[in-house]
């Protein structure tokens, strides 16, 4: 002993040193990819910025004080939550509901299971092109299907009228990412010990109560990850909502994202774009923070 | 179990080294010795159909075989899409060569901040004096200094008709006022056909479209001076008959950009339609049916004594100034008025783009095409229309030029106006003092 002992804090410092050099280059694409594009956002939002020439003069938190005291960010922020929830439970309601579904003993379970997956694959771009095409006012699908079975005498502006837009938009988006959640949650289903269903119908339990005392406890843990993901997610979807509409009618569905595009490059200012990035981020931060904090909790 | 080799007997290693040491001291070189080095030019524009897309090849093509070690690139972008994509185009100093068809205001943005490479060069390659005159007039925005050209002339507030239906309703003549527009359009409305395709969208269309109704009914956005006039008894006048319209328009106009309410036009879906001469090849290409039975005019305003005002977004060619391989663009930049390459494009859409030089429009060549001989009256039309036609960065030829015009369009301030009062039915003394503020907050950006 008396004779290792000496060397065991040299040993212990070259694993130490070891240690700083394999992660070494994990922190510098950690800092390249995430801190620097934060500190830079942050940095951007105190000046005002004409966006295509990067030129500009320091206004301190002129920006922050627009962001609080005008209506664009807090409009854009409501819009946003109402997208988030209403996408998000929708997405969860049909995801948990289909994989329920395809975890049964169905004969045409495997291509259902591929089938499914459909949406999450196809390119918003295309998938968003055949949604305008479905919801178009003079050969959209939709109102020449309600038409024809009588239930419309007039076709219905899809997307360029409230509700309809935020329904919409929110329909769409249920339909591209719900399999985001069957795919999770039918791996978490098919790990559930059998012997737990046995157990309860021996106690008597028929389906719901198997469903509500079995299935979801045991469910929980990836919903809980699967609802923070597609929260972040959501919180910040672009392209679906852009290429739907455009953000309008008005601003009824300009999320903050659009919101930050707009200012960013429809109006060219850099700076004040920035600033509600970062403003978007902190506000994403608190959800998240309170949510892990009541979920921790509870599992 | 045989160790792979790395030579063979025909090449020692010796030889393998001397070579590999040869291409190791050729790619040390300075590129700029190769005096031969291909060049590749990026070209965009927002106008791409496939006609257009052919005759841009034939340019390319031409160019290319003129200059050996010249490659053109074609990349798209759109009427709603270019301005982003160019703000992140300078800004990270990616920037194409050559960009056509944006309007010329986008033009005068760029200009102001420094953006642009003076065009007088090209010009002079082209030859001054085959522009028609005042052609250029608005892109002088400094005294002496060229920011881009005309590529072409357009009118893109041009009511289009349906001769066939206003017989049918028993209108002999094009409505000259809204009047006129809005017993027409209840006359032609029925039997799944709607009266208008006007926009509602919150898009830069529904934005310069509007501008133009203001016009209409003798209004203006900015003064001469370039102090914000929306708010006025003629602004108010316009929304309410856009008001009025909208009832004629299909439920989905609130949606509307220039690609829907072209083809609601077209489709025959809509007895009138608001567009550019591009309806010419798209009814010949997509409706034959209805190909005799369309005629154009300039938009009705809101009496006989207010003059048409025809919004002609000057179509531009300009070339940033870090555009790399500058020599070569500014030829290419000319060349796109070769005769040849130029008449193919402005046939690609006849009518849709007219010629800004006069030598072509006097070419057989040009002449020689049968949408523009079936549809003469109705070219000759939009070409006068256009010649007098004006934009939001130069309303009238008192207004001094508008360098935030492009901005005050991509703030959908405008199209955002129309939909609270059309759509919302909000206060219009509200809607119209934030519009205002919104836009002197543009001006004074």
């Amino acid at each position: 002993m008396s004779a290792t002992a000496p060397s065991s804090p040299l040993l212990e410092r070259r694993y130490a040193r070891l240690g700083v050099l394999l992660i070494a280059p994990t922190i510098m694409v950690f800092s390249l990819v995430i801190v620097y594009p934060l500190l830079a956002a942050i940095y951007l939002s105190l000046f005002s910025i004409y966006t295509p020439t990067l030129d500009g003069e320091f206004v301190g938190f002129a920006n922050y004080m627009e962001l609080l005291t005008g209506k664009a960010f807090w409009n854009s922020l409501y819009v946003t939550l109402v997208w988030t929830m209403g996408t998000l439970t929708l997405q969860i309601l049909a995801g948990v509901g289909m994989a329920l579904l395809l975890h049964q003993n169905l004969w045409f379970r495997s291509l259902a299971r591929s089938l499914v997956l459909f949406p999450y694959f196809l390119s918003t771009v295309v998938a968003i092109l055949v949604w305008r095409w479905l919801f178009n006012d003079l050969y959209g699908a939709m109102n020449h299907g309600l038409m024809q079975l009588g239930i419309l005498d007039m076709p219905i502006d899809w997307l360029g009228s409230m509700p309809n837009a935020m329904i919409g938009i929110i329909l769409v988006g249920t339909w591209k990412y719900f399999p985001f959640v069957v795919i999770a949650v039918l791996a978490r289903l098919q790990t559930i010990p059998e012997h737990l269903y046995e157990a309860a119908k021996i106690d008597g339990a028929g389906p719901v109560a198997r469903f509500w005392d079995v299935t979801l406890p045991q469910l929980r843990s990836v919903l809980v990850v699967i609802i923070l993901l597609r929260a972040i997610w959501d919180f910040k979807e672009f392209d679906l909502i852009f290429l739907l509409t455009g953000g309008g009618p008005v601003t009824s569905t300009q999320t903050l994202s659009l919101l930050v595009y707009q200012e960013a490059f429809g109006l060219n200012q850099m700076g004040q774009a920035a600033a509600y990035s970062v403003g978007m981020m902190l506000v994403m931060l608190a959800f998240m923070l309170i949510y892990i904090r009541k979920t921790a909790r509870e599992i | 179990m045989t160790k792979p080799t790395y030579t063979t007997p025909a090449m020692p290693r010796r030889t393998l080294l001397t070579g590999m040491a040869a291409a190791g001291a050729m790619a040390a070189m300075p590129r700029r010795l190769s005096a031969q080095e291909t060049v590749t030019l990026r070209w965009w524009s927002p106008q791409s159909s496939p006609e257009q897309m052919a005759a841009y090849k034939t340019q390319m093509a031409n160019f290319e075989a003129l200059h050996e070690n010249v490659k053109v690139v074609f990349e798209r972008t759109s009427d709603e899409g270019y301005s982003p994509q160019l703000a992140a185009a300078f800004a990270s100093g990616e920037v194409p060569n050559v960009v056509t068809h944006l309007p010329s205001f986008a033009v005068s943005n760029y200009w102001a901040n420094g953006l642009l490479e003076p065009f007088n060069e090209v010009i002079e390659m082209i030859g001054p004096e085959k522009f028609y005159s005042g052609a250029n007039d608005i892109y002088e925005i400094d005294q002496g200094q060229y920011a881009g050209t005309g590529i072409g002339n357009s009118a893109a507030n041009m009511i289009w008709l349906r001769t066939d239906l206003m017989e049918k309703a028993g209108i002999d003549a094009a409505p000259k006022t809204w009047d006129e527009l809005l017993s027409a359009v209840a006359k032609m409305q029925g039997g799944g056909i709607f009266g208008a395709p006007l926009p509602y969208g919150r898009n830069s269309m529904t934005s310069l479209v509007f501008i133009g109704v203001i016009h209409q009914a003798g209004g203006q956005v900015m003064t001469p001076d370039l102090q914000v006039g929306i708010d006025s008894p003629e602004t108010r006048d316009a929304l309410e008959f856009y008001k009025a319209m909208r009832e004629f328009c299909p439920p989905g106009a609130t949606n509307y950009s220039w690609g829907e309410s072209l083809t609601a036009f077209v489709s025959g879906a809509c007895a009138t339609g608001i567009y550019t001469g591009r309806v010419l090849i798209n009814v010949a290409n997509q409706n034959p049916g209805i190909a005799d039975s369309i005629t154009c005019d300039t938009y009705p305003t809101k009496s006989a004594d207010i003059a048409p005002w025809t919004f002609n977004d000057f179509p531009s060619v300009f070339i940033p100034k870090a555009a790399p391989n500058m020599e070569a663009t500014k030829q290419f930049a000319a060349f796109l008025f070769d005769p040849e390459g130029y008449i193919q494009q402005l046939h690609a859409a006849p009518g849709h783009v007219l010629p800004v030089l006069k030598t072509i429009s006097a070419m057989p060549a040009y002449q020689d095409n049968p949408i523009i001989e079936k549809y003469s009256a109705e070219v000759e039309k939009m070409s006068e229309a256009a010649a007098n036609g004006f934009n939001l960065g130069s309303e009238s030829n008192a207004h001094k030029p508008n360098v935030k015009a492009g901005e005050i369009v991509n703030s959908n301030a405008i199209s955002e106006m129309v939909q609270r009062i059309v759509l919302n039915d909000e206060n219009v003394d509200q809607v119209l003092g934030e519009t205002t503020a919104r836009i002197e907050e543009i001006m004074a950006s």
